[in-house]
C-alpha cells in the first residue's frame, strides 16, 4: 500500500469511529420512542402517518405478527414498483418516452424485487431504460422503505436480546417510520445539499444532444441526481442513476465526493453496533462488533488495496512501469477511473461489498483474481462487515450466536450471549439463515454454470411468452456460455459473484456478464427474494425466542462477549464458515485465475 | 398475461415466505412449549 493509501484508510476509520457513538446513541433514543430535537419538527407527520396507515405505534407484536407486516409491507410495494415500471410510458416525469418496450416483464420483475430487497442489482443501462418518475417514485421508495425495514430488523433482534420474559419484539410500522422519519429523512436533506454543493446536479430537464470537439453528437443524461445520491449511499442500496453508476461524474464528481460516500455508505452499519450496546445496556458489546467488523474491513481493504496496486505480471512482462508515482496510480489501472485511482477504487470495492451497497466507482471484473476475490468474499460472509443498514448488524449478530455455540463446545458448557441462554432453536435459526444463503448462492451459480439451454425450442419459446425485449434474430438465450465476456476461471467468477451479489442483497455486478435475460432476471431475482426474506425470518424467530427468555447472571464460567478475544473469535467464525461453504467456489473462480495469471496464461 | 406470471411468481414466493414463518413458528413451539 502506499502512504497515500494508507492515510487514507486511517482517515476514514477515524472518522467512522467519530461518527459511531453519537449517531448509534441517537438511533437508540429514537427506536426507544424518546422524544429528540426532531419530534417538534415531524412528531405530527409520524402521528398522521399512523392515522393513515390505521396502526397504533404503542401495539407490541409478537415476532411472527412482526415477519407478516414485514412481509405484507414488501410484497405490496414490490407490486406497485413493477406496475410503474412497467407503466412508465403513461406515467408522468418522462421526456424521453421510455415505456415497456424499454423495461420488458423480465427485467420489471427483476428490478421490482432487486429494490425491493435494497439490492439495486440493475440488469440495464439506467440512463436509456426508466424515466424520471421509474426513478424518483418507483425505485426511490425502495430506497427509503428497503433501508428503513433493514434497520427494523436488527433493531428487533436486538430487543429480543435487551428484553427479559417479553412477549413483543416491538412494533413493525413504528420502527419503519420511526427510521424514515428521524433519521434517513433529516440526513439525506443534509447530505444532498452537500452532495449539489459538490457538483452533482439536479433537474428534471431532458437530455441534452452537444456537438464533441471532434464535431459528433453526444446526448448528456442528467436528472434529479443529489436527492437520489444520498439515499443511495446511506441507505446501501447502490443503484446508480447512470450506468457507470459512482464512477460518472454527475454520481460522484470528485475525490471528495468519492470520500465522503463512503463515509455515508458505513455511518449507519458502524453506528448501529454502538445502538446495540445502548439498548442492551454495555456499550462494551456494541464495541466488540465493532471492532470485529473493523479488522475485516481493514484486512480487506489491504488485501485489495495490495493486490491491485502490485499490477499483473502481463504487465510486467510488456515492460509497462506500473510504480506509484506523483505522475500516475501505477499498479493495475484497468477498470479504473483516473480521478480516483487505485487506492479510492480498492478502498470503495471493499466497502460497498462490506456493506450491502453494491455502488461501483470502478469495475470489478477488472481487478485482479486476489483483489476481485476481495468483494466476492465480502458479500459471501453474508455482507456482515459493518454491512447493510441493520442488515450487518443481524447478519453479525446471527455469527455471534454460531461463535458462542462454538464456544459453548470447546468448554462444555450452555452457551449466552448478552445474558441470555443460548440453545437449541437459537443455534437452528443461525444455521437455517446461513444455509439459505449457501444454498442459493451455490444451487443457482452450479445451475447457471451447467445448463446449456438450445438456441431452438423452451427456453427460446419462453423468452417470447415471458415477454422479453430480444427479438427472435437476437434472442439471448440459455444461462452461462452464451452470455458471459470470459471463459475459463474468469468467466466462472463472473456467474459466481453475480448469484453471491443477488443473494447477499448487494447489486454491484462483476460487468463481465450478459444478465439482461430471462434466464438471469428471474433466477437472479429470486435469488435476491431468498437472500432476503429466507434470512429475516429465522432471525425474528430468533429475536421471539429471546425476548421470551430471562437473564441469567453472569457466572466464573460465562464467556464474556465484550472483550477483544471475543471479537477475535467472531472474526474467525466469520471467515471459516465463509470458506468452508464457499471454498470450492472461490477455489474454481479466482484461486485458479490467480495461479493461471501468474503462469501468465490467458484464461 | 405475461405481467400476471410475474405478479404470480411474487406472490407464490411471499406464500413460501408466510409458509416458512409458520414453520419457524411451530419449531419453536415445539422448542420451548
Amino acid at each position: 500500500m502506499t502512504a497515500l493509501a494508507t492515510l487514507q484508510l486511517l482517515l476514514f476509520f477515524g472518522l467512522l469511529l467519530l461518527l459511531t457513538k453519537p449517531l448509534g446513541a441517537y438511533m437508540a433514543r429514537v427506536f426507544a420512542g424518546e422524544k429528540t430535537l426532531l419530534h417538534r419538527a415531524l412528531g405530527g407527520l409520524e402521528r398522521a402517518t399512523y392515522r393513515l396507515l390505521g396502526v397504533d405505534p404503542e401495539e407490541d407484536m409478537k415476532w411472527t405478527s412482526y415477519a407478516l407486516a414485514m412481509l405484507v409491507f414488501s410484497l405490496a410495494t414490490l407490486i406497485f414498483t413493477y406496475g410503474a415500471l412497467r407503466l412508465q410510458g403513461v406515467l408522468p416525469l418522462n421526456p424521453q418516452g421510455f415505456g415497456a418496450k424499454q423495461m420488458p416483464a423480465d427485467l420489471a420483475f427483476n428490478t421490482a424485487v432487486s429494490f425491493t430487497t435494497n439490492t439495486n442489482w440493475q440488469a440495464y443501462s439506467p440512463e436509456v431504460t426508466v424515466s424520471y418518475f421509474s426513478n424518483m417514485v418507483a425505485l426511490a421508495i425502495h430506497n427509503w422503505a428497503s433501508a428503513a425495514v433493514g434497520i427494523a430488523i436488527a433493531i428487533a433482534l436486538t430487543r429480543g436480546f435487551a428484553r427479559k420474559s417479553a412477549s413483543g419484539i416491538g412494533n413493525f410500522w413504528a420502527d419503519v417510520v420511526r427510521g424514515t422519519l428521524y433519521m434517513l429523512l433529516p440526513l439525506c436533506l443534509v447530505g444532498a445539499v452537500i452532495f449539489l454543493a459538490m457538483g452533482v446536479p439536479q433537474s428534471f430537464e431532458p437530455y441534452s444532444t452537444v456537438t464533441t470537439l471532434e464535431g459528433g453528437k453526444q446526448t448528456i443524461a442528467f436528472g434529479a441526481v443529489a436527492s437520489q445520491e444520498i439515499i443511495k449511499q446511506l441507505g446501501t442500496n447502490g443503484g446508480g442513476i447512470f450506468n457507470a453508476n459512482s464512477a460518472h461524474p454527475f454520481e460522484n464528481p470528485s475525490p471528495l465526493s468519492n470520500f465522503f460516500t463512503l463515509v455515508l455508505i458505513w455511518s449507519i452499519p458502524a453506528a448501529i453496533t454502538h445502538t446495540f450496546g445502548k439498548m442492551v445496556g454495555n456499550a462494551k458489546q456494541g464495541w466488540a462488533l465493532f471492532g470485529a467488523m473493523a479488522a475485516l474491513a481493514i484486512a480487506g481493504v489491504v488485501i485489495c488495496t495490495s493486490a491491485e496496486q502490485a499490477g499483473t505480471p502481463h504487465l510486467a512482462a510488456a515492460h509497462i512501469d506500473t510504480a506509484a508515482s506523483a505522475l500516475q496510480a501505477g499498479g493495475n489501472m484497468e477498470g479504473k477511473e483516473v480521478r480516483f485511482g487505485i487506492a479510492s477504487s480498492a478502498l470503495f470495492a471493499t466497502v460497498t461489498t462490506g456493506a450491502s451497497c453494491g455502488a461501483v466507482n470502478a469495475m470489478h471484473d477488472s481487478f485482479t483474481p486476489l483483489g476481485g476475490l476481495v468483494p466476492l468474499f465480502n458479500m459471501l460472509t453474508g455482507e456482515v462487515i459493518f454491512g447493510g443498514v441493520g442488515a450487518g448488524l443481524y447478519g453479525m449478530l446471527m455469527f455471534a450466536i454460531l461463535a458462542v455455540f462454538i464456544a459453548g463446545l470447546m468448554v462444555g458448557r450452555t452457551p449466552e450471549y448478552i445474558g441470555k441462554k443460548i440453545e437449541k432453536f437459537e443455534v437452528q435459526m443461525a444455521m437455517l439463515a446461513t444455509l439459505v444463503l449457501a444454498a442459493s448462492v451455490l444451487g443457482f451459480a452450479a445451475l447457471s454454470s451447467t445448463i446449456d439451454l438450445p438456441k431452438e425450442g423452451f427456453w427460446a419459446s419462453l423468452n417470447t411468452w415471458l415477454g422479453s425485449a430480444y427479438g427472435a434474430a437476437d434472442t439471448v438465450y440459455g444461462a452461462a456460455t452464451g452470455n458471459l465476456n470470459n471463459a475459463g476461471a474468469h468467466g466462472f467468477g463472473e456467474i459466481f459473484y453475480a448469484y453471491a451479489s443477488g443473494t447477499g442483497n448487494n447489486g454491484s455486478a462483476f460487468a463481465g456478464i450478459t444478465a439482461n435475460t430471462p434466464w438471469y432476471n428471474v433466477t437472479i431475482g429470486l435469488a435476491m427474494l431468498i437472500g432476503r426474506f429466507l434470512m429475516i425470518i429465522p432471525l425474528l424467530a430468533m429475536a421471539g425466542a429471546l425476548a421470551k427468555k430471562g437473564h441469567v447472571p453472569a457466572s466464573s464460567g460465562t464467556f464474556p462477549t465484550d472483550t477483544p478475544t471475543f471479537a477475535g473469535l467472531l472474526v474467525g467464525v466469520v471467515l471459516i464458515v465463509g470458506a468452508l461453504t464457499y471454498f470450492p467456489g472461490l477455489a474454481l473462480g479466482p484461486v485458479v485465475e490467480h495461479f493461471q495469471m501468474q503462469a501468465l496464461a490467458t484464461h | 398475461m405475461t405481467d400476471l406470471v410475474y405478479v404470480a411468481i411474487c406472490v407464490g414466493f411471499f406464500a413460501v415466505a408466510i409458509a416458512y414463518t409458520y414453520g419457524c413458528q411451530k419449531l419453536l413451539g415445539g422448542s420451548h412449549d
